[in-house]
């Protein structure tokens, strides 16, 4: 069982670029943590470090889960799915379910499948074409893909994004059903506030090398700060293509960081 | 027909042969190979000349050079090979390199055509039992790696995110490829190896949409074809390799009618 994640100093660098900076916070097991941020920021970079695709130049990522090997879901904003080869919702969920001996599935993997995909309501649309799939639907399946292998830690890459606000509200709802009910920890990259502010229990702000972990209080109220943060971010892509210094435009007070 | 034993030879290697391209064909087209398989089957062609002119089993030098040529494909990239040029470049460079070997070797102009085309027929029992061995080992080790295999071919996004090793599975699956491409070669020839591994394959995706099931109808497309390629070819002394790949390619067509149809049915339904 999961108990905490914690990032520590975390620094990343591609070609010279640093994306992330001696970063460090904490997430804690069960809950619904949200990193928010201008484009550009590194919060992908961030969840692809703790999945483990990318490695860090500096920092430790630590899981402290008893010993266990903590199981990642991941569910990221699009998948390239080959319309030429159409497999179905069902088959497309079951592909997660690795770690069986035998080709075929076992009664007890079959029982899981069915229970994930009755839970993700993906079982209306089970031998439907992945292809053939509304955006909320694809995402839905995505999402019970990642939660067919019961994971510790589920990551969101701004998985919502393409989605209505009905759709989005959808799958919102079960992820933090999935929190519930199986004390699945989340971290969840988001552009959309309202969803931020409905669902995480803490936020991560994120802008070219500051950084801010606090709650809806903290970070989503203070308009100063959201406006600080992406304000700088056009000014900074305005300065930047004048030749300008992108940090220049950056008007947070030392307190903040 | 079957008081024969080179027909009966043919039966049982083509069959086998069959069953074990249906199934790594369904992965294949999955992982977008068709044109690498192509390639390989080229390069096994410049193998099997190199063993003639070299005076060795041709099956030794079709095993060589396909698993060289996979392994160099795997080092340098997969991406890299799906590129036209860097495949045009290196099909050409193997087509060279066994017409040079096969006139180094002053080989006979039959066995230059058995290596482009195949040759059913002349299939002997030591040809059974190796066609057996590296079916069996082929077919096991896709079963063994199944579940890896599937998550990566059909979402390599959702693999490397569950720590699947993917640049591992590739390579692997290259070697199996290059190790099914070189039996093939030897029953349906080097150009037409391409529509044996691919074609059943490409065709099985049009009438489910399962995997296991693509994996059956595949493997029940390459058998038919091989049956149906024996018997016309017994029958009408046509080349067989003309029948099989008429079949597979009337299977695909046909499956490309039946998905439009289905499609526009559930069209009409959904209105």
């Amino acid at each position: 069982m999961l108990r905490q994640i914690q990032i520590s100093d975390l620094q990343v660098s591609f070609n010279g670029e640093e994306i992330l900076k001696d970063l460090s916070f904490g997430v804690s097991a069960g809950e619904m943590f949200a990193i928010i941020g201008p484009n550009g920021a590194g919060k992908s970079t961030l969840l692809k470090s703790i999945l483990g695709l990318i490695r860090p130049q500096h920092g430790k990522i630590t899981m402290n889960s008893e010993g266990k090997k903590v199981v990642v879901g991941y569910v990221p904003q699009s998948r390239v799915i080959d319309e030429e080869t159409p497999i179905s919702a069902r088959d497309f969920v079951s592909l997660g379910q690795i770690s069986g001996f035998f080709p075929w599935p076992s009664m007890r993997e079959r029982k899981i499948l069915k229970e994930i995909m009755i839970f993700t309501d993906t079982d209306r649309f089970a031998n439907k074409p992945v292809g053939k799939l509304s955006g909320g639907e694809r995402q839905r399946v995505f999402l019970a893909q990642a939660l067919v292998r019961h994971p510790d830690l589920l990551l969101l890459d701004e998985s919502t994004a393409n989605l209505d606000p009905n759709a989005q509200a959808q799958m919102m709802d079960l992820v933090k059903k999935a929190v519930k009910e199986w004390g699945v920890t989340v971290i969840f990259i988001c552009h959309d506030l309202q969803l931020v502010r409905k669902y995480a229990d803490h936020i991560l702000l994120m802008s070219r090398g500051y950084y801010k972990t606090g709650n809806e209080q903290t970070i989503l109220d203070d308009h100063d700060l959201l406006k600080a943060v992406y304000q700088t971010v056009t000014s900074g892509n305005e300065e930047s293509r004048t030749g300008g210094s992108v940090s220049a435009g950056l008007s947070l007070s030392a307190s903040q960081r | 027909m079957f008081q024969y034993d080179f027909m009966q030879h043919a039966f049982i290697a083509g069959t086998l042969i069959a069953v074990m391209c249906g199934v790594i064909g369904v992965f294949i087209i999955a992982r977008s190979l068709s044109f690498i398989a192509h390639t390989i089957s080229h390069i096994g062609f410049a193998g099997a000349a190199f063993a003639a002119f070299a005076g060795i089993d041709p099956l030794i030098g079709l095993l060589a050079f396909t698993i060289l040529g996979s392994l160099g494909v795997g080092q340098m990239g997969v991406r890299m090979f799906r590129r036209d040029a860097s495949i045009s470049v290196i099909l050409s460079l193997a087509l060279g390199l066994g017409i040079l070997f096969l006139s180094l070797g002053n080989v006979q102009g039959n066995y230059s055509r058995t290596l482009l085309f195949g040759s059913v027929v002349g299939i002997d029992l030591q040809d059974i039992w190796q066609i057996v061995a590296i079916t069996l080992l082929v077919l096991l080790a896709l079963a063994t790696g199944y579940r890896w295999l599937k998550f990566d071919s059909f979402d390599q996004v959702g693999a490397q995110a569950a720590g699947l090793p993917i640049r591992w599975i590739s390579i692997c699956f290259l070697l199996l490829m290059a190790v099914a491409v070189s039996v093939t070669v030897q029953i349906v020839g080097a150009l037409l190896v391409f529509a044996l591994m691919t074609v059943p394959a490409a065709a099985a995706r049009f009438y489910t949409q399962s995997i296991f099931g693509m994996i059956l109808l595949s493997s029940l497309i390459a058998m038919l074809s091989v049956w149906f390629g024996l018997v016309a070819g017994y029958y009408t002394n046509a080349p067989v390799s003309f029948f099989i790949v008429a079949f597979d390619a009337a299977s695909y067509f046909l499956g490309m009618a039946f998905r439009t149809v289905m499609e526009r049915r559930s069209a009409v339904r959904v209105e």
